[in-house]
């Protein structure tokens, strides 16, 4: 009886659920790693591109929240490691932790792919240093998306009482700190300046001197096999003018936090670029907030430091439908109107320079000028500049920041800091390499 | 008072403060999170921090975190997930268990070290296998999928398995010549006299279900199937510092832990003191 039935059934569902199928409108998979407001932001451009250029093509995009950026690059591994292709979604928000990942996926549908698709795009209008992220290997993987550099923030009210101009150089940061009173009216001790180096800053300050932290353009181009900071001397000019800082007693050898910031301890603090609308909250008018560009090591290098944030890349699930909705959505999120909105709601820097163009920009960079600092560097930073790649990551943080804690702490001098430097961070690459050969 | 007795009630009192020291040093992490639920974010950047907050009729905090992510439909995945995984856990490991401790058969030692060593694999290298087994039964996104990999545990098996040695064979035996069987022996015999473990177990199985956050995260699609850990990441701010709407979601996703443990632990409890006069 059960025997006979139960083709039926199956059938008859089948039927049903094909007939379903037809009329409504393919769901386009978005995987984000927004969270908090950015996330809410986020949901809000998704539905509004559904309400428009998602009902002209008959697609809903439904966005959906994987986790922190390493969590969704997990997730992504475990998905291709088990081959389980139908579980990729269409769009995914990516950062650095899954670039290679989805380079290696065999399921890429890259930027590049799409451009030819639509050779109309132009590229041109989006920030080449911030595209230059998210190529490997000579190719355009995906579109940037958030995109946040380094800058520098500072007490604009306690260096224009001290009569101190916002620092530019290493050696300004010097000229402040001799000028700073030792007090604040709260008793707290003041401190001109608190940095422990690591490898994101040291890439931002070898980047300046026209020197790669590690080989192959800091590891962007393929893996990185070596140090490329020793024979041209910028590690030994960045170590000592890094020295000079703190025996002038313009440097703390710890990390500056924002907390000591914004209680006005600390005159100057140098963050991501995405964390001025939370400064600004957090300080609630009890100082000025001044924003200028990342400090210089010394009058010779240039200004700027590396981007970092995420892109959007897409996968090919094999339906030329789905893929020119997927570019369509890619497209209107690094759109102009969409980038101005992002940006001055969250501090980002717009990807697109349509963006700056808008009126809702121009309207707050009139009201907080420390919105446009950020892609002001971004747009005078040298494009070679790149943040780096390397296998032992963490090691490598720890080998750099170590090194250098150590050196000041302990009064090494800068020959022999460089010294033990090249040898450990050496020996770090030379051992992922023997161990993934 | 006697030297003696002097001596023994100085000795007696040290033990209780370093007690009460170190049992402060392990919730004091709980109680800052708590308290820090109710600070407003103002309170959290002043320098230097303050303990207490301002009031505790500041809930704006978890206002925020219930706005901005379903607590109260997480809250229930997580409920639903814990509660099926424990309760398949907790099964699996009395039946083997009591095979174990009770039952002679071939490679009895093997196959209990087998299920021993199963407890030295980090759970991470097993999350691609994991993930392709629940991928092929068709169980992503439900919460089946979500709970099945807790079914079987090895340290459950385990202690269960100490806890029935325990009990003298010979009485199960002059049981069994009166003819109660296996069954009827588990359930109404060991399985009471056992309810301390069982419920320390279940606790600590909960407890371990209700804080996963990968392996839900892995295995769920859809954003109404997510678990507590994962809307607390949601309103994790990734460039900046929102402590307070975080303690705010923390603390709400432990009240189901607290409330279990403080109806159990009378549990625990009671049958100890039980146990006592029965021995």
């Amino acid at each position: 009886m059960t025997k006979r039935i139960l083709p039926l059934l199956l059938a008859a569902l089948m039927l049903f659920s094909l007939g379903a199928q037809a009329g409504e409108a393919a769901t386009l998979v978005f995987w984000h790693s927004m969270s908090d407001e950015t996330g809410l932001l986020l949901d809000k451009y998704v539905n509004s591109f559904n309400e428009t250029i998602g009902k002209e093509l008959n697609v809903t995009v439904e966005a959906v929240f994987q986790g922190q950026y390493s969590d969704a690059t997990t997730k992504l591994n475990s998905i291709l490691t088990a081959e389980d292709y139908g579980q990729l979604p269409d769009v995914m928000n990516l950062d650095a932790t899954g670039k290679v990942a989805y380079f290696n996926s065999g399921r890429a549908w890259t930027m590049d792919d799409a451009l030819k698709a639509d050779p109309d795009y132009d590229i041109s209008q989006i920030l080449p240093i911030t595209l230059g992220n998210w190529a490997f290997s000579g190719v355009q993987l995906g579109m940037p998306f958030a995109a946040s550099t380094t800058i520098m923030f500072y007490n604009k009210t306690m260096l224009d009482q001290a009569g101190a101009d916002a620092p530019e150089t290493f050696q300004d940061i010097i000229t402040l700190s001799e000028k700073l009173p030792e007090k604040s009216d709260t008793g707290l001790d003041i401190i001109a300046y608190s940095v422990l180096p690591n490898t994101p800053t040291l890439a931002n300050w070898l980047g300046q001197l026209g020197s790669y932290v590690v080989n192959n353009k800091n590891g962007s181009e393929a893996m990185a096999t070596e140090l490329a900071c020793i024979d041209n001397g910028a590690l030994e000019t960045f170590l000592t003018e890094w020295k000079g800082m703190y025996e002038a007693g313009a440097l703390t050898n710890a990390a500056g936090t924002t907390d000591q910031f914004v209680a006005g301890q600390l005159a100057v603090l140098t963050t991501s670029s995405s964390n001025v609308t939370s400064l600004l909250e957090k300080i609630g008018g009890a100082f000025e907030l001044g924003a200028g560009y990342y400090p210089r090591v010394n009058a010779q290098a240039s200004a700027g430091a590396t981007v970092s944030g995420s892109s959007l890349v897409m996968f090919d699930k094999q339906d030329d439908a789905k893929k020119a909705a997927s570019w369509e959505l890619v497209k209107y999120l690094a759109s102009p109107g969409v980038q101005a909105e992002f940006a001055a709601a969250t501090g980002y820097v717009p990807v697109n320079r349509g963006a700056l163009e808008e009126a809702g920009y121009q309207a707050l960079v009139a009201e907080y000028p420390q919105y446009a600092v950020a892609a002001d560097q971004l747009a005078a930073t040298p494009a070679e500049m790149s943040s780096v790649t390397v296998g032992p990551a963490k090691d490598f943080y720890y080998a750099i920041q170590d090194n250098i804690a150590m050196m000041l702490d302990e009064d090494l001098s800068v020959e022999e800091t460089v010294e033990i430097m090249a040898d450990e961070l050496s020996g770090l690459l030379y051992q992922y390499q023997q161990a993934n050969q | 008072m006697s030297g003696l007795k002097q001596r023994r009630m100085l000795g007696g009192i040290a033990v209780q403060i370093t007690a009460l020291l170190v049992g402060l040093t392990i919730i004091f992490p709980i109680i800052y999170g708590i308290l820090g639920a109710f600070k407003s974010p103002a309170e959290f950047s002043a320098y230097p921090p303050s303990f207490w907050p301002k009031s505790f009729a500041y809930t704006q905090n978890f206002q925020d975190a219930f706005a901005r992510v379903p607590f109260l439909r997480y809250g229930l995945n997580s409920l639903i997930v814990a509660l099926i995984g424990t309760t398949a856990r907790l099964l699996f490991a009395v039946l083997a268990a009591f095979a174990f401790a009770f039952y002679d058969f071939r490679f009895k030692k093997t196959l209990f070290l087998v299920i021993l060593a199963t407890m030295m694999l980090p759970g991470d290298t097993l999350l691609v296998t994991n993930y392709l087994t629940v991928s092929r039964l068709g169980l992503l996104n439900s919460y089946l999928g979500m709970a099945i990999t807790s079914f079987v545990g090895a340290t459950q098996m385990f202690m269960l398995r100490q806890s029935f040695l325990t009990f003298p064979r010979d009485l199960k035996e002059a049981g069994q010549i009166d003819g109660c069987g296996d069954l009827r022996f588990l359930a109404t015999i060991l399985l009471p006299i056992s309810k301390p473990v069982l419920v320390t177990l279940s606790v600590q199985s909960f407890v371990t279900l209700w804080n996963a956050y990968l392996w839900p995260l892995l295995v769920t699609n859809s954003t109404n199937m997510r678990t507590i850990q994962v809307g607390i990441t949601m309103i994790t701010s990734f460039e900046d510092t929102n402590y307070h709407l975080v303690l705010a979601g923390v603390t709400l996703s432990l009240i189901p832990a607290f409330l279990l443990f403080i109806v159990l632990r009378r549990n625990i409890h009671r049958n100890m003191t039980a146990g006592a006069l029965v021995g």
